[in-house]
């Protein structure tokens, strides 16, 4: 039996995405990402001279400022700024510019469900956009799940406040690889396999969790072509 | 123009890449000494991307990453244009728009010595070539040759700064000339230096040239050589009147 979403989507279908990169005049790197209403703008200043107390000086350090869009800020932004710091500093090569700090500004422009993931894919766009080294990129997606047992991607609002549990996850990207093995191996497993972040929210059983894995990493496959396609069509232009 | 090198049956070359797409595979070529510019990155026998860019390749055996950023990474042998931020004993503090403030020696002229150290306000641009940049390190600049001669390096006076992306400052310095900078130096004299770092300034007699340069420049980024003939062509036509 077929849920129902109210915007006709099958359950493993996400909204419409779009990315713009290089929005802004004034940071070096800056990115809008949008997946159906929700939107967030990104950007990315630095690497500058100097690290904050208590960092390590021999890595390069990052900073993630949150803007909701409206109210002060409190306890739920700052687990935000965490998040996606811990997130960032996974992703990117930290040794390349040792003692310097880069700052990532994250602004809410409209909420519509999916937040996290979609702040976290837009952080990403503005670091590839300002040049910061990175390993590989963060592909993030919303999974929940309803009373009935039924899991659904990409939650709208109104979707959200009706699911039992919903977990946030990025992976790295699908990557291209001149390897003949296809991509390259940690540990015995490949890269791909791996995940780098995962927050719930609610109950669900430990099978219901690793069913939200399987079909998130599914759906990265189609998030992965839709960077590497954007980046591909903004290159183009620029030459 | 890029040579086909036998690394696999998909060979990434000249295509545009993102971070963590595996490039070459160091296994396939033994015996080869290769050399690896910005962007990439070695993990044992694979070697991957570090950024979005273009795969290139030049003979004999470098490849780099090409991609055109605000910020801009210091690497040898470059010609700069770097604000002095602060003047100490034995160094200058300059900006090049990099991760790290860069030094230049105050001997590092030509016949510099201990008597005859020039003075630069904070503030003043300079042109000037990178000497060494090692991680962790503060990139050095000095205003000479590397056979110490001075050859244009130095204090640039008067004129007008801009700054651009380190893509469009490449082209600038690419031969043959780019079609902008051609068709203005036609009808207008002026003078005119360009940064790797994205930072170009100009300098003319009369301050309307200093402005028709500097905004036509700045608009021919995305354009092709006939389009920029085209704006050129409009820019002087409007001055003309």
């Amino acid at each position: 039996m077929e849920i129902d979403r109210e915007d006709g989507r099958t359950p493993n279908q996400l909204r419409p995405l779009a990315c713009s990169r290089n929005i802004l005049h004034r940071p070096h790197g800056s990115a809008s990402w949008s997946q159906g209403d929700t939107k967030v703008l990104a950007a990315v200043y630095g690497p500058k001279a100097g690290t904050k107390k208590n960092e390590n000086a021999e890595k390069a350090c990052f900073e993630v400022i949150w803007k909701p869009k409206s109210g002060q800020i409190g306890k739920v932004e700052k687990e935000y700024e965490m998040i996606l710091k811990r997130t960032i500093q996974s992703i990117c090569v930290l040794t390349v510019n040792p003692n310097t700090t880069t700052s990532v500004i994250i602004q809410v422009v409209h909420d519509d469900g999916s937040l996290l993931p979609c702040a976290i894919n837009a952080a990403c766009a503005a670091l590839v956009d300002a040049g910061i080294p990175m390993k590989h990129l963060a592909v993030a997606i919303c999974c929940c799940l309803a009373e009935n047992g039924y899991l659904v991607l990409d939650p709208n609002k109104l979707e959200e406040k009706k699911m039992t549990a919903f977990a946030y996850l990025v992976f790295p990207n699908t990557t291209l690889s001149v390897l003949p093995e296809g991509s390259s191996v940690a540990e015995g497993e490949p890269v791909e396999h791996g995940i780098i972040t995962s927050i719930t929210h609610g109950v669900m059983s430990v099978d219901d969790y690793f069913l939200c894995v399987e079909n998130g990493r599914a759906a990265t496959a189609s998030l992965s072509a839709f960077f590497r396609k954007n980046f591909q069509q903004s290159s183009s232009k620029a030459g | 123009m890029a040579a086909k090198v036998s690394v696999s049956p998909t060979s990434l070359l000249n295509q545009i890449v993102v971070p963590g797409d595996v490039v070459l595979d160091l296994s396939n070529m033994n015996n080869q000494t290769i050399k690896l510019g910005s962007g990439l990155l070695q993990d044992n026998d694979a070697i991957s991307a570090m950024g979005a860019g273009k795969l290139s390749y030049s003979k004999p055996n470098k490849y780099w990453l090409e991609s055109s950023h605000k910020r801009y990474i210091p690497r040898p042998d470059d010609h700069v244009l770097g604000i002095v931020v602060d003047s100490r004993a034995d160094n200058f503090w300059v900006d090049i728009k990099g991760p790290q403030l860069a030094l230049l020696p105050v001997l590092a002229f030509e016949g510099g010595t201990r008597r005859n150290i020039p003075k630069f306000e904070v503030g003043t641009l300079l042109y000037l070539r990178v000497v060494k940049t090692n991680i962790g390190m503060n990139p050095e600049l000095s205003c000479t040759e590397a056979s110490g001669k001075a050859a244009l390096f130095g204090p640039l006076r008067d004129g007008f700064m801009f700054e651009t992306s380190t893509g469009l400052s490449r082209m600038l310095l690419n031969s043959p000339t780019r079609p902008v900078i051609e068709a203005l130096g036609k009808k207008l004299s002026f003078e005119i230096a360009v940064g790797l770092n994205g930072r170009v300034w100009v300098n003319a007699t009369a301050p309307r040239i200093v402005i028709i340069v500097a905004n036509a420049i700045m608009n021919s980024e995305s354009l092709s050589g006939t389009q920029q003939r085209i704006m050129v062509e409009k820019l002087l036509a409007i001055i003309s009147d």
